[in-house]
């Protein structure tokens, strides 16, 4: 298993905003911090399809080995299922890259700006290019 | 000799009351009206005794009980022994269908030829029921209340509702499903008064075979309107979670340090041209049925126009009048404003506790709403769980006392533009996320002209003496799509709302560091 890292950005972060991070019922700036950007990249737990935000949970190893389960929010589902994507575009296990901002009271909890797949495929920006197929 | 005598009679009555039911042009049984059950099904659909804050009643399943599985028989247990925590609706959750159609609660019945709605006093919950044909867009995607299609059957109306997701109960006792669930409802008009209800139930997962429950919906003849019953502002309210704002909400007064309100300091605004290709029903009125989304611009995150900053994105700047494009706050409305953009604030945001958003707002959230046209009214469904009944018949006002979330909204076409005045409000709803300010006084005045096929042009006049000097105006336009509308069960994961009030309660204990 490749060595799955955290890393808490001392500086700001230089990242495209998904334009569903506007899909929002609440304040994103009150929630989470300007001062706390994250890099994280782990394993997907489980996705939880809700609105008016749908919720990624990974699992992300440290630098001393210790497990953290990180809640990752993003756009709502509907959006997310009127762009395309369905539960099983993003399978249990599956590794994922996040850039994000962290919760203003420090728990593991993000909001995401970008997630892409260890690929470097973008997940959730704009249409899902497979929902034709389907 | 009496045998036959009976079934005579039976087939008279039968007629006559065919013959005498309300129909709509289509010759259809309108249901259109105001409806509620006479039972006590929403405590347990089978017979029960009474218990604390349950009445006792009989059983309205054919057959008496329900044909549970062994298994799901001691699961139905558990729950009863738990209800009065496991119940979904102690946590204000959408309740469901069937259940929802024999709660306690009042619901109004919409009709066109092709569709019915039905909206419900309780957490404004709605349900659109297809009667057109039109396949689903959205199959298989799992929602609390499921996905509703309907078809007359004669005098019949069936609709077989599928995609439920597992989390709701038939009653208050516990008695359950699993996602394998499906529904099909029969709405049968008895007499101009009285529909006879019946429900299907089919789940292999949990039941041994299909079962049926039966009832009537009783016309609630002496109400003109439901009202609101918002579960979890209420809850909150009581709780102290939501907390009251002086300022604004009923019955606050106008501050006596206000500058004095110019109510006719507006500037003309003419409306915009009406299309002339635009479809209209068949009384010549524009149509201006479907699902929409707003244009919005950003009016969601501040109604002036702002660059983005951090996550609060930008904003176009809606406001048309004052033309500068400037809200004309009172001084201390301008400072609330700017305290409300401060990240304590944003626990206050009503919509962060997934209440209803008011009105304008709840046409820019970032979310569709479908309008339907059912005689006498223009209907609003929002995506986000609430909804607008906008009455077009001239009827009084509600009185002063009555305040909602929503307002009461009355209707008017002037030309091929509709008008509605609105009033009434609570002035607990923020005018969006940056917390643009609004109080119970607010009259709201809409205008909703079609310039397109596609294209509705909105605007609203705000006028609240208040927190503002003068009446203001927003415009944006509403976009048609051939869509549907999906589900926000708005409480089902709503894990921000901790997060923003640790944010607020280490800005309280910071200002007060020996508590």
């Amino acid at each position: 298993m490749n060595r799955i890292l955290i890393s808490v950005l001392a500086t700001s972060l230089s990242v495209t905003i998904l334009a569903g991070t506007a899909i929002a019922h609440h304040s994103f700036s009150a929630e989470f911090d300007i001062d706390r950007p994250v890099e994280l990249t782990g394993r997907v737990i489980e996705m939880k399809w809700s609105n008016p935000h749908a919720w990624i949970y990974i699992e992300v190893e440290d630098e001393t080995g210790n497990v953290v389960n990180w809640a990752l929010e993003t756009r709502g589902a509907n959006g997310l299922i009127r762009s395309g994507w369905r539960k099983e575009d993003l399978p249990t296990g599956t590794i994922l890259k996040i850039e994000g901002w962290q919760a203003r009271n420090g728990s593991p909890t993000a909001n995401i700006s970008t997630v892409t797949f260890d690929d470097g495929r973008r997940l959730f920006a704009g249409p899902n290019p497979r929902a034709r197929q389907r | 000799m009496r045998f036959y005598s009976v079934i005579a009679l039976a087939f008279v009555v039968g007629s006559a009351s065919a013959q005498t039911l309300p129909r709509t042009p289509e010759g259809r049984p309108n249901l259109q009206g105001i409806w509620q059950v006479a039972n006590r099904a929403s405590y347990n659909l089978e017979d029960h005794v009474a218990r604390n804050a349950m009445p006792a009643g009989r059983s309205i399943v054919e057959g008496g009980t329900i044909p549970y599985q062994p298994w799901a028989a001691s699961e139905r247990q558990v729950n009863f022994e738990n209800r009065s925590t496991a119940d979904p609706l102690n946590n204000c959750f959408l309740p469901g269908t069937p259940r929802v159609m024999y709660m306690d609660w009042p619901f109004h019945i919409f009709q066109t030829d092709e569709h019915v709605a039905i909206t419900f006093e309780w957490q404004q919950v709605h349900r659109l029921i297809y009667t057109n044909g039109q396949p689903p867009l959205y199959g298989g995607i799992e929602s609390w209340m499921g996905n509703s299609r309907g078809r007359w059957e004669g005098d019949m109306l069936v609709v077989e509702i599928t995609d439920h997701n597992d989390q709701t109960w038939f009653d208050a006792a516990g008695n359950f499903h699993s996602s394998a669930l499906r529904v099909t409802e029969r709405y049968h008009m008895r007499d101009g008064d009285t529909i006879d209800y019946e429900a299907t139930i089919e789940d292999p997962n949990v039941f041994t075979r299909p079962w049926t429950i039966r009832m009537a919906f009783y016309r609630q003849a002496g109400m003109d309107r439901i009202l609101e019953y918002q579960c979890q502002a209420e809850k909150e309210e009581a709780n102290g979670a939501f907390e009251r704002d002086v300022r604004n909400w009923y019955p606050a007064a106008v501050p006596v340090d206000n500058e004095p309100f110019d109510a006719d300091a507006g500037v003309e605004l003419p409306l915009p041209e009406a299309s002339e290709d635009i479809p209209r029903l068949r009384d010549g009125t524009p149509d201006i049925s479907g699902y929409f989304m707003a244009d919005a611009g950003g009016a969601n995150y501040g109604l002036e126009e702002h660059e983005r900053d951090f996550l609060l994105p930008a904003s176009r700047g809606q406001v048309i009048d004052p033309p500068e494009g400037r809200l004309p706050y009172q001084t201390w409305a301008r400072s609330e404003l700017n305290d409300r953009l401060r990240p304590h604030r944003g626990y206050d945001d009503p919509t962060a506790h997934c209440f209803v958003g008011g009105v304008p707002r709840s046409h820019y959230v970032p979310a569709p709403f479908y309008i339907l046209q059912p005689p006498g009214y223009v209907v609003v469904l929002h995506e986000r769980m609430s909804w607008r009944q906008i009455s077009l018949d001239g009827r009084p006002p509600l009185p002063d006392q009555l305040r909602l979330w929503m307002g009461d909204s009355i209707g008017r076409w002037e030309g091929d533009t509709l008008v509605v005045e609105s009033k009434n409000f609570n002035g607990k709803a923020w005018l969006n996320e940056a917390g643009d300010v609004v109080s119970h006084m607010q009259t709201v005045v809409e205008t909703f002209t079609p310039v397109s096929p596609t294209q509705i042009v909105y605007r609203a006049t705000v006028a609240d003496p208040i927190p503002y000097t003068r009446p203001w105006t927003i415009e944006m336009p509403f976009n048609r799509a051939e869509d549907e509308l999906l589900e926000v069960a708005c409480l089902e994961d709503n894990g921000d709302l901790q997060i923003l009030k640790d944010v607020r309660d280490e800005y309280r204990s910071s200002l007060n560091p020996e508590e």
